[in-house]
Parts: structure tokens; sequence; C-alpha cells
């Protein structure tokens, strides 16, 4: 056996004293590693993309990037609850719309980052203001957004000789004729995301809002209400089929890409699905630009981010990977056209994108004097309001309108539900 | 006769016993052994039982919202909860939904049962198929009865209108709300029935045979042995089975969640899915445990009845 010197002894004993003492191994020789709760992207290529950038990023920078993806709808909620209260999980997590509100007080401040990549691609998008930078700060970075836009048969509408409908009350015309045509308009009316995607630009076209901007007053019970939810009626009633109100956020797409639906409110997925499944209805269907009312011209966008949990012990590796990914101007590029036209620029000078011109079907997205805004506008994404959109007072009081309650006694429903949970 | 006297050795002094005969002895005896086979158990009932039950009373009287300071509100939540129209409207379904399946799972459990206690070919085989809906994780095969009543594929009305038995469209199953209601009854009962009619077979095969026979000799006619022997002897199991089907029906979440999402407007909402949607997906983990609570003491009444009921059966 080596005898061990005297010097080595204490020299060795000492640092596994500090290592021990300190908690942290130095900083020589070890791996740093992070990890990255993402969702399942609707564009599935994109997910793979994710993949590659991760790999080259771990060969520029020496640090291992684990990422973990998860269903979009539903399950990432509890995930995100049970990393939180246990302050245990990922250090990274994907976010969408209001959860930047949510967590606030758990995700690192990460105005620094946000600074920076504003520098290089321009002012971060207003959706992403609005749901990403609570009380003046960023607590997640904007990583891309997808926009609700009009997707249509163009093929039924020439063959009908239908015009391209520019208001809901065009769509209301254009409707009837597509029913009797056995290819009925679908807009979801029940609890999910979709139907409120779409009752919220209704609402706001015809002048309405669910909580001011103040976040306190209810102003649900409006003329500008009372017109959104005759609308629905007359759409329910002459343009679309009863079977919207059992949908789930799927429905519209699965609708129009196995021929039955004519018109359609939803990101391009149904689309780029139909397209990459090569369905037979991927050549007729199009997009075109968001509908107008008396209140202007509106449209839901869903913008999403990277939130880094405070409770990481590795908050500067996951910003040098956010930095990475959307930061540097060559990669953002590459995760961005990899999402086919889902996933969009979340930064304005980098609007007009290539990725628009890969497909001429995707010339609506542009979407030139279009407002975009996050549920629950113009109220701040508070917990209260995240509480409104997420018990589905919205739809549910379309629902009730549409299946035989008074428009008066539905708005007043909503108004009553929506007054317990502010002033709860 | 001489009587020899026999001198009696001394017995030899007992040495220390070897120290696994010593930790046996201590280990047989009653006061050790039996905490020791406890412990794990109760530590156990503790960990996940005990600490997420207190838990869940402490977010239940507390204004928690994921992630931040909480303080306590006493019974706010409760209250405020009967105010919400989506609440009274879950507390109606779940009485509803219970009530329904229940019913239907005991009367179909009962007639499987009998059915399965005849000699039929087949017999294990057909045992083994019967559990197959118990068997399959509850989120898969909801999604199969998703697809079935889905409004686009739907299979049920498809059929029903190629036999003449519905108009088209058919039944707008998950969109209208006794529809729904019915749909996640109807799964509830697919998939609960095995669990009534295996354990039902299991008190029928224990019935003692003369007790049929003499009734027999007697004159009685196979309702009247049903009445008077199958029901009585049946009744601890029966009352067993109804005890754990209330409340794993009350607390049913897969299923609602998969099919309806609680929908249309909240009409086939459980308390489970409703505390999802209020506690986890908008962070007001207060009112989600209160939702869930909600019918704690009632569940427990009707637990304590039920074993009660069962303790006066069997003795």
């Amino acid at each position: 056996m080596e005898s061990i010197t005297r010097r080595q002894f204490v020299t060795t004993t000492a640092g596994l004293a500090g290592i021990l003492a300190s908690g942290v191994a130095p900083a020589r020789g070890q791996t740093r590693e992070i990890s990255y709760l993402a969702w399942n992207n609707f564009a599935p290529a994109s997910d793979k993309k994710l993949t590659e950038i991760a790999q080259r990023f771990t060969k520029d920078t020496g640090i291992k990037l684990k990422i973990d993806h998860i269903s979009h709808m539903g399950p990432q909620q509890a995930k995100y609850a049970s990393e939180v209260q246990t302050q245990a999980g990922h250090d990274l997590v994907e976010m969408r719309m209001h959860f930047p509100w949510l967590y606030e007080p758990q995700l690192v401040d990460v105005s620094d980052v946000v600074a920076e990549i504003e520098k290089k691609h321009g002012k971060a998008i207003p959706s992403a203001y609005e749901c990403g930078h609570p009380n003046g700060v960023w607590r997640a970075v904007p990583q891309y957004h997808g926009m609700f836009v009009c997707t249509y048969r163009e093929d039924l509408f020439k063959k009908a000789s239908l015009k391209v409908p520019d208001t809901w009350e065009d769509l209301y015309v254009a409707g009837k004729e597509l029913k009797k045509m056995g290819n009925p308009v679908g807009i979801p009316i029940a609890q999910n995301y979709d139907s409120i995607s779409t009752a919220g630009p209704v609402l706001w076209s015809f002048g309405g809002m669910e909580v001011d901007k103040d976040g306190k007053t209810v102003r649900i019970n409006s003329p500008g209400t009372v017109q959104m939810v005759e609308w629905y009626k007359k759409m329910y009633r002459d343009c679309m089929e009863p079977e919207v109100l059992s949908w789930s956020d799927a429905s519209n797409n699965e609708s129009i890409q196995q021929g039955k639906a004519g018109w359609i409110h939803n990101p391009v997925s149904a689309y780029i699905i139909a397209k990459q499944r090569k369905l037979v209805t991927a050549d007729g269907i199009n997009h075109h630009r968001s509908l107008s009312g008396p209140g202007g011209r509106h449209e839901t966008d869903t913008p999403r981010f990277i939130g880094i949990w405070k409770f990481s012990k590795n908050v500067e590796p996951a910003k040098e990977w956010i930095r990475y990914l959307i930061g540097k101007r060559e990669v953002y590029d590459e995760y961005i056209m990899s999402g086919d036209a889902f996933n969009l620029p979340a930064y304005e000078k980098l609007a007009d994108h290539p990725v628009l011109r890969t497909d001429a079907k995707y010339a609506a997205l542009k979407g030139e004097g279009v407002q975009y805004h996050a549920y629950g506008w113009p109220a701040p994404g508070s917990e209260k309001v995240q509480l409104i959109t997420n018990s589905y007072i919205l739809p549910n009081m379309v629902a009730k309108a549409v299946t035989g309650t008074s428009t008066k006694d539905a708005i007043a429903w909503a108004e009553n539900e929506m007054k317990k949970i502010i002033a709860g | 006769m001489a009587i020899s006297s026999v001198r009696a050795e001394p017995a030899p002094a007992p040495g220390p016993l070897p120290l696994s005969v010593r930790a046996r002895e201590f280990f047989d005896r009653e006061e050790i052994l039996g905490p020791a086979f406890v412990t794990p158990a109760l530590i156990l009932l503790v960990l996940l039982v005990a600490y997420p039950f207190c838990m869940a009373l402490y977010f239940a009287m507390s204004n928690a919202f994921i992630g931040r300071p909480s303080t306590f509100v006493g019974i706010r939540n409760f209250v405020r909860l009967w105010e919400s129209d989506a609440f009274r409207q879950t507390f109606q379904n779940a009485f509803v939904f219970t009530g329904a399946a229940v019913a239907f799972k005991l009367v179909l459990g009962i007639s499987l049962a009998l059915l399965l206690n005849q000699q039929l070919w087949f017999t294990r085989m057909i045992r083994g198929a019967v559990l197959l809906p118990w068997v399959i994780p509850t989120a898969l095969s909801t999604l199969g009865w998703w697809w079935m009543f889905n409004s686009l594929y739907s299979v049920v009305n498809w059929t029903g209108i190629a036999m003449g038995i519905m108009d088209p469209p058919g039944p707008n199953w998950l969109g209208q709300k006794y529809y729904a209601m019915t749909a996640v009854v109807i799964v509830n009962v697919w998939r609960g029935l095995p669990f009534f009619a295996i354990t039902i077979l299991a008190g029928l095969v224990a019935i003692p045979k003369e007790l049929y026979e003499a009734a027999e000799a007697d004159g009685a006619g196979a309702m009247r042995r049903f009445w008077y022997i199958t029901l009585p002897m049946l009744k601890p199991v029966l009352a067993i089975v109804i005890l754990f089907s209330t409340i794993f029906t009350f607390s049913d979440f897969n299923i609602v969640y998969v099919l309806t999402h609680g929908g249309p407007i909240n009409s086939t909402h459980l308390f489970a899915t409703l505390s999802r949607q209020i506690g986890l997906e908008s962070g007001q983990i207060g009112q989600g445990a209160a939702i869930s609570l909600y019918l704690f003491p009632v569940l427990a009444f009707v637990v304590w009845a039920q074993l009660r009921f069962v303790r006066k059966q069997a003795y």
C-alpha cells in the first residue's frame, strides 16, 4: 500500500470538509446540468429540433440539458403545482399565456435576459407583455406565439361562390350556406380553451369585455355582450350543429380535416397536420384575415414563455440556455422554421419572418390591423381573472343562451359568477 | 433390599445464551412483536394518509394559492363555495351520478354473479374476461368510450342509425346535459360492474348448498330461494361492496375528466374534477381542497353506519 504524506492527508481531508460544509462541488471539472420541462409542440418537428439544438448547446457550453416533454393541456398544471409546492423539479419550464402571472412569486426575474433579446430582435409583442411582465418585471422570457386565425375550406367557398368573410356578420351569411351544403361552421361552445379563444374575440369585436382593465370591475353585462350572445344564438341555429356543445380542443381541427366543417377558428395546426398526413382536405384548406365587428378587429394570441423556478440551483446555466435558444438569431430562426408557422417569433422585428413565406397559405398570419390579446383582456392577468377564465364562464354563458336560456338571464348568470370570483 | 442413594450432580450453571437466541426470545415477546409488525403499516398510514389529509384540512381552511404564503380563513372557503353555481351543480351531480351508478352496478352485479355462478362452459375464461373492464387503466378505456360517444365518429350513433332505432345524427351524447350524465354513468357502470360481480360471486359460492336443497325440498321456487336465502346471506358482502363503490364513485375523476371535462355547462362535474379545475388549473389550492373535503363528514358517517351494520350482521 502506498504511504500517504502528512501534507497530502491534510489537503485531501480539508478539501472534503469544504465540499461537505458548503454542499457544493468545486467548479473545476464539475459538469453543469439543467433540466427543462417543455410541452409537446403542436408542430411535432419542433420538438425534434429542440432536442437537436440542445445537443449543440451542450457541445458548445459544456452544460448538459435534459428536456422532458409533457402534454400541452391539463397535466402540465398539476406538474407545475407539484414542483412549486415541493420546491423541487425542473430548472426551466415552458409556460403559456398567464402562467407567469399565476406563478409570479416562484419565478426568477429574467428582465436582464429579455432586455438583451429585445436589443437584438426588437420589442416583445404586446400579448407577451400582457402575460409575462407582471408588475413591471419579466417573470418568463417570451419564446414564441401561436395566433388564432380563420381557417376555411377555400374550395367549398369557391364552389358555392361565397364571399370570404371580413366581419362576424359576413361569417353568418356564409355560414348559412355552408350548413345547407353539409359543411357547417365549427366553433366549439364547450368547457375547453378553444371555446374561450373564439368567444373572447367575438366579445371584443362587439365592444364587450369580461372585466375592466382595473381588474376589479365586472363589465360583462353590456350592450356589446348582448350583441355577441345574439350573434352566437343565430350562428348556432343557422350555421352550426349541436355537436359543438361537446367539442374538445381538437374537435374543430378534426372536423375540418375530415371534411365536415367548412369554417373553423383555430391556429394553423389544423392545416399543418392535414398537410403532413396528406389528407384530401389539405389542398382545399386556407386561412383568411381575422374578423371584425363594431368594436374593431381582435384576435386571441397564445404567447409561450420559458421561466426559471426560484428554487433552481442553476439559474445562470438556465439563463444561458434561453440566451442560446432565443437570443442567437440563427438558432432562433432555425427553431421557428421547424414549427411550420405554428410557432411564430414573439418579437416585433421578426414579425415578417421567412417562415410565413414557406407556404402561400400562411399569408393571413401577418395579421395587419388585428389587435392580439390574451384571455381576459383588457383586465391584467391576475389570479382572479385566471379563475374566471378557467371556470369557463364565457363559453358557459354562450352555451346557456344557445340552449334556451334568455340572453338577459345568461348574461346575468355570468355577471353574478364573475362578481363572486372578483369579490372572493 | 439395599437402597442405594444416588447423589444428584449439581446442574451446571447456565452460561450466557448466544446472541441469536436472545434476540429471538426478545422478539418473541408479544409486547415487542406486535408493535414491530404494526409500525411499518403505521408509518405508511401516517405518511400517505394522515399527513396528506391534515395538509388538505389545513389548505381547506386557508386562502392558499400555489406558491404564495397563506393565512387561516376558517370555514370561509366552504361558505363561499356554496354561493357558487358551479359548485351547487357539482354537488347535485355527485349524488345523481353516484346514486344511479351504484344502483345499476348493484342490480347488474347481482345478476351477473348469479349467471357466473351457474355451471357454464369456459367458466374460468369467462370469469377472467368479466374482470377486463376493471383491469384496463380507466383513462385508456374511457378514451375508447370517448371515441364511441364522439359527435364526429360515434359508433354508437352509427349503429343506432344503421339499425333504424335512431334518427340522424343521433343523440348528442357529450353535448347535452342529460345525455352527458347518462354517458358518464354508463362508463362508470361498465367499469365498476366486475368489482360487484366478482365480489358477490365470492359471497354466492360461500352459501351452503344444503340451505337450497332444504328449501327446494320444502317446495320453494327460484324467486323465494333468492329472496329468503341468497339475499340475506349476501347482505354483509353487499354492504361492503356498496360501501366501497359509493366512496369510489363519489370520488371518481378519470371518467368525467376524459369524457366531458365537467361539461356541458358544469352538468357532469364531480367533486374531484371541479377540485382539480379550481385548485390546480387556477392555483386556488385552498378552495380546491375545500371542494374535495366538502363531503368528508357525510362519507365518514356513511362508512361508520355501514361498518356498524356489517358488524351486526357478522355477530
